[in-house]
């Protein structure tokens, strides 16, 4: 929202601070500035200028003209606006102002500039000079200054709907300078109320407050108004419509005129809308309704979209003679609602979401009567004040006491006197007793930013300023911090990670059905995302690989292998609860050239790594998997993950060999910290043993066999290694052998080998 | 005659020995001449032909030729034994400026670095680390946090909503409540974490980006006690000294709310690009807990008090490592990610 210095100062008596600070000081006090800018400073060097002779240049469209500057003397102008002739006033804009220079325009010397009003920035109108009905030559333009314009970010205002116009923000500054505000003129004559309001819902319309003109001339604003609407981004219209926005930018409460002869019946209605009705609005959008909007509506219909846009069919035209102008209040909520749902918001929908003070719809009438007077000469009131009025629940008067605020701000010196001057700076009301404060609140932040005491901390902190608090230490207990023991897994898991080569990445917690599709993951199994406003967003992952795999072969361009992981959350559906998140940690190791074997077991010893114990047990491939590299990890009999290659046909160039292991399993099934064994005293025994096996025999169930049936006495069967010849396959184990309590026998030795060698016979032979 | 014989062979086996050129012809000469059946051996047992005296003297002439030669030997083997090695280690050569095998450090995420590094900090400050879901409840996001339906503070925040009737979470705020609940008062946590806002990505947006949030609540906790608090902490974490000031801003689960500003560690304050010349950045904002959100989180408001504040991390790890395109933290380009 923009504010003008010249708009802001107006309202306070003997404001002094410059305009160059004021930005800085709402900033520290009230909210966040986010720029200061100068606005029509050429108004101070712009003359009104009268055009003696003008002469068209031949062969083209403009002319030369001589003009009486008076401040400057007599110049030769080329202009080339149509409407430049002999005997105008107009606009003179001297070198060096708006980027104007003296300069040769087809051979003729020009020095300065006749201009139009939107080069002065006044208005939109560019169909030629601008033209004034009197004035001397060399004296300034009337009613346009050079003004300061400081632009307040919207959402440091989400709270406070009082300084959605000028003269909240005049209160703030005005506080904040220490100057008095400037009561507002808002006395309205007594008469009988100029139209019928009736209000189907209270709650959604609190107020509405109408008065009726008659004698109207609808034209072009004065330039002081074009200027000041301009100055804050509002777009100048016509004299009656100015007014309303001049009314909004001031007092935050927006307001609509109805040419009164294009309304039927005698009657306005505040009521939902019909399921369907349609509503022909101000923008030329006809907009279809049901019963969550609110419409102000004739004996025709809606004439309004109720806080949010006027009709078109009564809207102010030039051959309006009559008006019925409208300040209304209705229910935050209710206008956000119909806004968002009609995706339509309005400089009126803004500010009353932030729930508008209803008091303010009489004061802004009594300002209007006062304005349209000036703008629109013979103008004449009919009747008096329509006002119906519901008023909102008084917020009670809020009570604390002294001691408390000093404990919440942290400034023991605190006084009861800084207090009350603060509060009542800002319009608050105070009574205080020996440091029991009641408060009471003014209406304009009664609607729903200030009920608490904890409200009041903020508006007694930021006025002392948070800088004069001094920095306290807390005391707080000395306690050992209960931290989740997860945190410190998943840290020494992934500087394990590094260690081991691999480099980790983050990925979105999104994928689009098409990764989901391409891994064979089904659809319907993700969470979804309902508003989506880029592609790639649509789905939930509940698997890190479809992103892994996006990683894999980006990065495949550029390198010839590499280590990769994330830790990440899986999301899985669980109807209408809060999904489970499952945090999963995926491995890869890539390699361009070779055949991927390498990469298997290496991230077959990675798991063995970060998982010590568990085993790998081969498996149905998924989709996805490469159909003769694939298994599954298990940890106590139970499959925590996966270990296989991506199926060659996803990746582009190389071998994806990927280790994918559930977090929540892994940490569930590690074993704890047992206790100690005592070291062998008695010296072990060991043999080897080959086994003739089938060529794809499972080198696991081998060795699980021999362990199965070399007895008690066996410490250890290790595999030691395998060899394919003429006579086929065979692997090749040692067997160890031990008791804690002395030293095996030959015979012992003899006799269990013996025995493994017969089970191995008769199966493997 | 044994006498001349004896020397004659000491004389002609110790030339032998000076002679050799390898190790083996060391060792033959030595099988030969010293060997159990060498040719000393030969000699002593003809001295048992000899009478006493003879044999006596015989046998030290034996003694002393066979230590002669013994000692040639030696010193001659010795020889060949430190060429063998020296000729070994030279063959054994190796260019240690080729590459190592096996994979080299990776790298963590500067993300997971920096988070790391502010857990630790928080932890010495007796503060707990709490996870919270990606997926949370709309009460959780916005309500419980005193942001009812239709409140325009919604607009703050685009959010993205999910077929399940939930959302993402669009900050780490909802730990608060989780948090409040779990351990009650008093408490000091922080929860870092993923968060999501509904907003088009480019070099300085993105809709996934990582926040911490922290909250202390005790007794009588004022703005005095967050002022220093943060200053402590921000110093701690930019490894400097920093100043910080709060100005009002507007957060509905605190009140009072403040954006916390530091001054610009690039100019000191005197403005310059970076603090587009303010002399101030905006870091994080903060506030005290608003009583509503302690009410729901089962904190009695008249007895407990507390500040809260989020940490924008990645904003973090952009400044500290001038990375320009946001896009990159979540690219999994390796050649962006292995240089942390």
């Amino acid at each position: 929202m923009k504010f003008s210095y010249n708009w802001l100062a107006e309202h306070i008596d003997g404001l002094t601070v410059p305009p160059a600070e004021i930005g800085k000081l709402i900033t520290m006090k009230t909210a966040e500035c986010e720029g200061v800018e100068a606005h029509g400073a050429h108004f101070d060097h712009v003359v009104i200028a009268k055009v003696l002779t003008a002469e068209p240049i031949p062969g083209t469209h403009l002319s030369v003209a001589s003009v009486d500057t008076g401040r400057y003397g007599v110049k030769q102008v080329v202009c080339g606006a149509p409407n430049c002739r002999a005997g105008m006033l107009t606009a003179y804009v001297p070198p060096g102002q708006l980027g104007v220079t003296t300069a040769k325009l087809r051979g003729v010397d020009s020095e300065g500039m006749l201009a139009s009003a939107k080069e002065l920035g006044i208005s939109a109108e560019d169909e030629g000079i601008i033209e004034f009905a009197d004035g001397e030559p060399g004296a300034a333009i009337a009613g346009c200054t050079a003004d300061t314009i400081v632009e307040i970010d919207n959402k440091s205002l989400t709270h406070r709907p009082d300084l959605w116009g000028h003269h909240g923000m005049a209160r703030e500054v005005a506080a904040i300078a220490g100057r008095p505000l400037k009561p507002l003129g808002v006395e309205l004559p007594a008469g009988d109320p100029a139209v019928e309001i009736e209000i189907r819902d209270a709650k959604l319309c609190p107020r509405f407050s109408a008065l009726r003109f008659e004698n109207v001339t609808v034209q072009a604003s004065p330039l002081w108004l074009q200027q000041r609407l301009e100055s804050v981004g509002l777009n100048p219209i016509n004299n009656i419509v100015d007014v309303t926005n001049y009314l909004m930018a001031e007092l935050a409460q927006p307001m609509h005129a109805y040419d009164a002869a294009k309304l039927q019946g005698g009657k306005i209605i505040v009521r939902v809308a019909e399921d369907g009705e349609q509503c022909p609005a101000l923008n030329g959008q006809t907009y279809t309704l049901d019963s969550s909007h609110l419409v102000i509506a004739d004996a025709g219909g809606p004439v309004g979209i109720a806080g949010v846009i006027g009709g078109g069919p009564s809207a102010i035209s030039e051959s309006t003679t009559t008006i019925l102008l409208e300040a209304a209040n209705f229910h935050a909520a209710s206008i956000r609602k119909t806004s968002t749902k009609l995706k339509l918001r309005t400089d009126a929908s803004m500010r009353f979401e932030k729930s508008q003070d209803p008091v303010n719809t009489v004061r802004a009438l009594a300002r209007a009567k006062g304005l349209l007077e000036q703008v629109s000469p013979g103008i004449r009131l009919v009747g008096g004040l329509a006002d119906l009025y519901y008023p909102l629940p008084e917020v009670a008067p809020i009570s604390f006491d002294l001691t408390w605020m000093r404990r919440k701000l942290g400034k023991p010196d605190l006084t009861a006197a800084e207090v009350t001057g603060i509060l009542k700076s800002i319009a608050f009301g105070v009574t205080e007793v020996d440091g029991q404060f009641t408060v009471t609140v003014p209406s304009w932040r009664a609607t729903k930013d200030v009920s608490l005491k904890d409200d009041l901390v903020e508006e007694v902190g930021r006025m002392i300023g948070y800088g004069n608090l001094t920095p306290v230490p807390p005391l707080v207990p000395s306690v050992v911090p209960p931290l989740p023991p997860e945190r410190a897994y998943l840290r020494g898991l992934r500087q394990l990670l590094t260690a081991q080569g691999y480099t980790e990445v983050y990925n979105y917690s999104f994928v689009n059905e098409v990764q989901a599709a391409e891994l064979g993951l089904p659809i319907e199994d993700h969470v979804r995302v309902v508003n989506p406003i880029a592609q790639g967003q649509e789905l939930l992952r509940t698997s890190l690989l479809p992103n892994i795999k996006r990683n894999i072969n980006d990065n495949a361009k550029e390198y010839e292998s590499f280590r990769l992981f994330e830790i990440g959350k899986e999301i899985h559906a669980r109807g209408r609860e809060l999904p489970e998140e499952i945090p999963h940690l995926a491995a890869v190791s890539f390699e361009k050239h070779r055949d991927g074997v390498a990469n298997l077991f290496e991230l077959k010893r990675l798991a063995g790594t970060v998982v010590p114990g568990c085993t790998v047990e081969p498996v149905e491939a998924r989709p996805f998997e490469h159909p003769f590299r694939s298994a599954q990890v298990i940890l106590r009999n139970e499959a925590i993950g996966r270990l296989f290659e991506f199926h060659p046909s996803l990746v582009e160039t190389g071998r994806a060999a990927v280790l994918d292991l559930d977090l929540t399993k892994v940490q569930a099934l590690r074993p704890a910290a047992g206790k100690y064994k005592p070291l062998r005293r008695f010296p072990t025994s060991a043999f080897d043993l080959t086994v003739p096996t089938a060529e794809r025999e499972l080198a696991g169930t081998v060795l699980g066999f021999i362990r199965e049936h070399s007895g008690p006495l066996t410490l250890d069967v290790r595999y030691l290694y395998d060899y394919t010849g003429d006579k086929g396959r065979s692997m090749t184990f040692r067997i160890t052998l031990g008791a804690a309590d002395r030293t095996l026998t030959g015979d012992e030795v003899t006799a269990i080998r013996s025995q493994l060698l017969a089970a191995v016979a008769a199966k493997y032979q | 005659m044994i006498e001349t014989q004896l020397s004659e062979l000491a004389a002609a086996t110790e030339a032998r020995i000076a002679a050799v050129t390898t190790a083996d012809e060391l060792e033959a000469i030595r099988v030969e001449v010293l060997g159990r059946k060498g040719k000393l051996a030969e000699v002593s047992k003809d001295m048992g032909k000899l009478s006493p005296e003879q044999r006596g003297v015989v046998g030290k002439l034996l003694n002393a030729a066979k230590q002669t030669l013994e000692n040639a030997l030696t010193a001659r083997k010795t020889g060949f034994d430190e060429a063998a090695l020296a000729a070994r280690l030279e063959r054994e050569w190796v260019d240690l400026t080729a590459p190592a095998a096996g994979a080299g450090l990776g790298s963590l995420h500067p993300l997971t670095q920096i988070q790391a590094e502010i857990e630790d900090l928080f932890v010495s400050l007796g503060f707990t680390v709490l996870d919270g879901p990606e997926v949370e409840t709309e009460f959780n996001n916005f309500d419980a946090l005193n942001i009812p339906p239709d409140h325009p503070a919604r607009d703050m925040q685009d959010t993205f909503w999910l077929s399940n009737g939930h959302l993402l979470r669009t900050h780490t705020s909802p730990v608060q409540v989780r948090g409040m609940k779990k351990l009650g008062p008093p408490l000091r946590m922080i929860a870092p974490g993923r968060v999501f806002r509904n907003e088009e990505v480019d070099a300085s947006h993105e809709h996934t980006f990582y926040q911490l949030e922290g909250m202390m609540v005790d007794k009588d906790v004022s703005v005095a006690h967050l002022i220093y608090f943060m200053k402590t902490l921000l110093s701690a974490i930019f490894k400097r000294d920093v100043t910080v000031r709060l100005r009002p801003g507007y957060f509905p689960f605190v009140e009072p709310g403040f954006e916390l500003d530091i001054q610009c560690l690039i100019c000191g304050g005197t403005g310059c690009p970076v603090c587009k010349q303010s002399g101030w950045v905006e870091l994080l904002p903060c506030g005290l807990v608003h009583p509503n959100v302690l009410r729901l989180g089962g904190i009695d408001p008249e007895v407990y008090s507390g500040f809260a504040f989020g940490l924008g991390m990645t904003r973090l790890v952009m400044m500290r490592y001038a990375i320009d395109d946001i896009r990159q933290l979540q690219g999994g380009d390796l050649r962006f990610l292995t240089q942390f």
